[in-house]
């Protein structure tokens, strides 16, 4: 961690351009759906209305996540929050059509697909998209959500990452299989025996104008880390808050990619994060403030805690006190389809109990506090000189925004920051390439990279 | 309207696979690769398809090429392909073809469900069957031996989990804070024969309520049979909406329908069209596309299904025939799937010849821009087998 102020930070990259995504539909509570002006979360008019404007914003990429199976708390389905999303291949092919530049970016698990499925959709859209797509590649392990698939909780969680190289190793296979574009050979048969893998078959789908689907990953832990230096062309990181850590993390990125045999630029790093402008500074903060407690209804706030306590809380006073005992479970457990599975609960409740009595907090202030995830705010001119702070410094090379509200929630990105980044010179006027590869400044696909190397 | 007036159109599809439906199509075209598969190709083709007032596109797929090794057998996943023309047109329909046999049934049910919202309720769907051992080392799975049970079960899981969401399932209730009722989204807990299934499906339920299925005959069983068949939620309502025979010439065709038409709604035939065109014969085409067929071709062209080589009058006089209510006042069958040997070719000469003279003497329509894939077959929408309102309603329902 370094002591010094943000603005005096080195600029290390100091003609380096800002680079922005769009993740559609953000999970957990992210989306305020109660506000009039939020629209369907289903109509493809929604979707179609994001990707306009993030297109118009010469955005490098357009994101959707993905789950394989609704969120439940203690065996009933987790209802405050925005559920129900279309398959992400199927959704982006169908954007792919009315849009020409923007990347296309589809989350897609590796436990509970086959490659020979996979890989074929996937290529699918990269050729139909010419050159646009990319694969943000996840792991699960939890029989939960095996329960919805052929082969139910047959995987180990120790071989989450094993069987996630190897899912990503067999697509690359299929994927080369075809000759470059313009050449006449054979199509490659692909076989992969091993001890997570069985796969021969001749593949159907060519090469696409940028070879191959983009590999996006967002894994943090080391294990996570390490597979995204070896593997990744771009991190969707989770730090898009605090520069210093930003930095710390973008160090260990490099060095693990260099440690992975590449060039330590050669992964490109786009955390998540949000961004909120008003006309003042003081603007700016009454909206975020709005925001937030937009977010943490009170009904979430009650669910969140209950969470960590691991009972139903909703007959507490949202603005009263936390619950005077210690949650009744040691591990969480009773939710099912959230990232914190898993944790300490009494570790947790004891730290959020401190920080409450600290600062006076309520239920829902608390967790408003916790949550708050701050991202960037302030006028439009002060939004753009941090995030090219960012950039320059090395900390990151883009980011990945997460709307507060759709389909309305880019506009204030491109009609106001954008031109305030382009005066500044760190934003481009134009797509200047067709493929997403270009859009990101990729070198060429990793197994194709000796010749690539030879031919510059 | 007089009582043997039929209740809808006879429909018209077209498959619009590749290059054509014979297995020289590609060679015949020179196309191949990227040229052969690409998005501009696509959407155009099924514009002109559209343009031609067809009901129906289909896109048949395999996961395995017809030739191993040949960048001809070049082919993208058929809902990828479905979904990119979804907005590139209005009014036709648009199904693919996904193999039941080996894939994942809830990503297939969660696929076929976000193409229907795309394409705004005009998706269809064709369960195919895969019975080649070398589909089975692709997904280095054993060989499912009994194709057709895996088939039920696929379908009939798929169809439960497209109404794992009632349609009012998203209230937005602010007072309470509840984006969804809890109440109207249910686990499906299908125990197939070889698999199981929770659910619900991450995706709401699609416009159509349930897609259209068409499967070719005994591909899949038309519906549930046996005990208890009524007693599961959907147990007794049709695993196929349309089903599509073949036969040697019209008369086995019509034979084949009138016996399937006792389990499915409808009843179209599967018919291969080589047209003359370009001053050549259709029988000429079709003798210079047999010996161009490759070395090594995995199916030589589908001899199942009725076939037409010869001069587009004759196939309106085919067709007429095919569409012209008995006097029962009921068609021989509800519509055709075309299966064109070059499309290519054979497309443009259906645009201008065949389907105006079908619709200049009443027997077909042209899609209504908006309207379902349900509705252009006059199909009903139907109610979701998990609505326990509409059950306590209307208990004969």
């Amino acid at each position: 961690m370094t002591d010094l102020p943000a603005t005096d930070l080195p600029v290390t990259r100091p003609d380096a351009q800002v680079h922005f995504g769009v993740f559609f539909q953000g999970v957990n509570h992210t989306t305020i759906w109660s506000d009039p002006e939020s629209g369907s979360q289903t109509d493809f008019a929604t979707f179609e209305r994001v990707i306009r404007a993030a297109e118009r914003g010469l955005f490098d990429a357009f994101f959707l996540g993905e789950g394989l199976r609704l969120r439940e708390s203690r065996g009933a389905l987790h209802d405050l929050d925005v559920v129900g999303r279309p398959d992400a291949i199927t959704q982006l092919a169908a954007l792919a059509a009315i849009t020409t530049h923007i990347g296309l970016v589809a989350t897609q698990n590796t436990t509970y697909n086959d490659p020979a499925d996979l890989a074929r959709r996937l290529q699918s859209l990269d050729v139909l998209s010419g050159g646009r797509a990319a694969w943000n590649v996840v792991t699960t392990d939890n029989a939960w959500t095996g329960a919805n698939f052929r082969r139910g909780g047959y995987l180990d969680h120790a071989l989450r990452y094993e069987r996630a190289q190897g899912q990503l190793d067999v697509a690359r296979q299929i994927w080369d299989a075809f000759p470059d574009t313009g050449g006449n050979g054979a199509v490659a048969h692909v076989s992969e025996h091993s001890a997570l893998f069985d796969v021969e078959l001749d593949p159907t789908t060519p090469r696409s104008p940028q070879g191959h689907p983009i590999i996006f990953q967002a894994g943090d832990s080391p294990q996570g880390r390490d597979f995204a230096a070896a593997n990744a062309d771009v991190i969707f990181s989770r730090h898009g808050s605090v520069l210093a850590e930003a930095l710390e993390f973008a160090a260990d990125i490099r060095r693990r990619a260099v440690a992975a045999g590449r060039p330590e630029d050669d992964v490109k790093i786009f955390p998540g994060t949000g961004v909120i402008v008003g006309d003042t500074p003081a603007d700016a903060e009454e909206k975020a403030r709005w925001v937030r407690w937009n977010q943490v209804t009170p009904a979430t706030a009650l669910s969140i805690v209950g969470n960590i306590w691991g009972e139903d809380l909703s007959g507490y006073d949202p603005d009263g006190p936390l619950p005077a005992h210690d949650p009744v479970v040691e591990e969480l457990g009773g939710e099912r389809g959230s990232a914190t599975t898993g944790a300490r609960t009494r570790e947790i409740a004891a730290r959020w109990r401190a920080l409450a009595q600290a600062e006076h907090l309520s239920i829902r202030e608390l967790v408003v506090r916790n949550s708050s995830e701050r991202g960037f705010q302030g006028t439009p001119a002060a939004v753009a000189e941090d995030l090219i702070r960012w950039v320059r410094t090395g900390a990151v090379d883009g980011f990945n925004i997460s709307p507060w509200i759709v389909p309305s929630g880019l506009d204030d990105i491109v009609d106001r920051v954008v031109p305030e980044l382009q005066e500044r010179g760190a934003y481009p006027t134009s797509y200047t390439g067709t493929t997403l590869r270009e859009h990101l400044g990729l070198r060429a696909p990793l197994t194709r990279r000796a010749s690539a190397v030879g031919a510059a | 309207m007089s009582a043997s007036q039929p209740p809808s159109s006879f429909f018209v599809g077209l498959d619009a696979d590749g290059a054509g439906a014979h297995p020289a199509a590609a060679a015949v075209a020179r196309l191949a690769g990227a040229d052969l598969v690409s998005g501009a190709r696509l959407a155009r083709t099924v514009r002109q398809a559209e343009n031609a007032g067809l009901t129906f596109v289909s896109f048949t797929d395999a996961l395995l090429p017809a030739v191993p090794g040949s960048p001809a057998s070049a082919r993208l996943e058929s809902v990828t392909r479905a979904a990119f023309v979804s907005r590139t047109t209005t009014a036709i329909g648009l199904v693919p073809q996904v193999p039941t046999t080996y894939p994942e049934p809830f990503h297939v049910a969660a696929q076929l469900a976000s193409l229907d919202i795309a394409a705004a309720g005009r998706a269809g769907w064709i369960p195919g069957v895969t019975r080649d051992a070398a589909t089975a080392d692709a997904y280095g799975r054993p060989v499912v031996g009994d194709v057709t049970r895996e088939a039920r079960d696929v379908v009939r899981v798929v169809r439960d989990l497209w109404d794992s969401w009632e349609d009012d399932a998203v209230i937005r209730d602010v007072a309470t804070g509840r984006y969804v009722d809890r109440d109207r989204i249910h686990h499906v807990d299908f125990e197939g024969e070889t698999f199981s299934v929770k659910g619900p499906l991450i995706t709401p339920r699609p416009p159509q309520g349930q897609l259209v299925v068409l499967a070719a005959d005994g591909d899949v069983p038309p519906a549930l049979d046996g005990t208890g068949a009524g007693d599961r939620p959907g147990g007794a309502e049709p695993l196929v909406d349309v089903t599509l025979v073949g036969g040697a010439g019209v008369g086995a065709a019509r034979g084949n329908a009138e016996a399937a038409r006792e389990h499915s709604p409808l009843v179209g035939v599967d018919l291969e069209v080589v047209l003359d065109a370009g001053g050549r014969t259709g029988a000429d085409r079709l003798a210079v596309l047999d010996a161009s067929t490759p070395v090594g071709v995995r199916s030589p062209w589908d001899t199942r299904a009725l076939r037409w080589a010869g001069d587009a009058a004759g196939l309106v006089a085919l067709l007429t025939e095919l569409a012209t209510p008995g006097p029962d006042g009921r068609r021989p069958v509800d519509g055709v799937r075309l299966l064109p040997a070059v499309l290519d070719v054979d497309l443009p000469v259906l645009a201008r010849d065949v389907l105006p003279a079908l619709r200049a003497a009443r027997l077909t329509a042209v899609p209504r821009p908006g309207a379902t894939l349900r509705e252009s077959l006059g199909l009903p929408r139907p109610a979701n087998r998990y609505d326990t309102r509409v059950l306590a309603d209307a208990p004969n329902a």
